[in-house]
């Protein structure tokens, strides 16, 4: 007897706009993730990947989403992400764009993965940084607020937004 | 005492690699109250336009060629790369409707060779 197959796609969504940020929510990108694939793959397509279709992980603050489909589909939802070109939110449209930057069999590939990729960004980061974002995440990083790798790298881009 | 049965003949397999690459699908538009005409331009958009509902921008860009096209029969020739056959047929067969007018696609006959397209052995006449 076959397990229930899935694939976990992570992507990550770039937009040039901050106020973008507010508007990643489950619904918001599930929905622009299918609309892509209706344009895409027609009926057929949408019917598919809507079998076990959900938004499994998101974080606004970084843009990291985790799309969970049917293994026999993955091939129709990885195409069609590079056709969804904004995020709809109560009326609000916003400019991005998905980069898929993985696709594991499970959660816990996708999250191993993202760990690696995060200390990549981290380091990218703090490379960005000028000397006053560094006083910035030095008093942070005294007060003990970075403990979660996500927080870490939340207060990172915010650092960098204000250097 | 039984007999032995014959000695199991011994077989092989031959497995035919398509060369063509291409399959050609002979079909008829059919209209529920008749009477309805489109011209060689108008079927096209009608069967890209049901690629396009099924299948999407992906199977809109099928390179679906109508090779001939009869305006009184409402009959054509199509041709179309081997790995969209089931994408075409699949879209033709789901395809109810034009300009509010019920209708369906018969595909009559298909075939990986136009040659075999010429003659049908069920309305073969014999003399």
């Amino acid at each position: 007897r076959a397990a229930l197959r899935c694939r976990y796609l992570l992507c990550e969504i770039v937009s040039e706009d901050p106020r973008c940020r507010q508007c990643i929510d489950e619904r918001a990108v599930g929905a622009a993730a299918k609309d892509a694939v209706a344009r895409t793959h027609g009926d057929y397509g949408l019917a598919c990947c809507s079998i076990s279709f959900t938004v499994k992980y998101l974080n606004a603050y970084t843009g990291i989403v985790l799309l969970r489909c049917r293994k026999d589909f993955y091939r129709l939802l990885w195409s069609a992400l590079p056709f969804v070109t904004y995020l709809e939110n109560r009326n609000q449209r916003y400019s991005c764009f998905f980069n898929t930057l993985h696709v594991g069999g499970t959660i816990r590939t996708c999250q191993k993965f993202l760990v690696q990729y995060n200390r990549k960004q981290l380091l990218l980061l703090l490379h960005n940084c000028t000397s006053e974002g560094k006083q910035l995440l030095h008093s942070y990083i005294l007060k003990g607020a970075l403990l979660h790798m996500d927080f870490v790298l939340c207060c990172m881009m915010h650092v960098f937004h204000f250097s | 005492m039984a007999e032995p049965g014959p000695a199991p003949a011994a077989s092989d397999r031959l497995v035919l690699k398509n060369g063509s690459g291409h399959h050609y699908v002979k079909l008829r538009l059919e209209f529920q109250d008749g009477g309805m005409r489109l011209n060689a331009a108008h079927f096209k958009q009608l069967i890209l336009s049901a690629l396009k509902e099924l299948h999407g921008e992906v199977g809109a860009a099928l390179p679906v060629d109508v090779l001939t096209y009869e305006e009184k029969t409402l009959s054509a020739i199509l041709r179309v790369p081997s790995s969209g056959l089931v994408k075409l047929w699949s879209a033709l067969t789901l395809l109810g409707s034009y300009q509010n007018r019920k209708c369906a696609f018969r595909v009559i006959q298909t075939s990986p060779f136009l040659l075999a397209l010429s003659g049908n052995s069920r309305e073969l006449l014999l003399d």
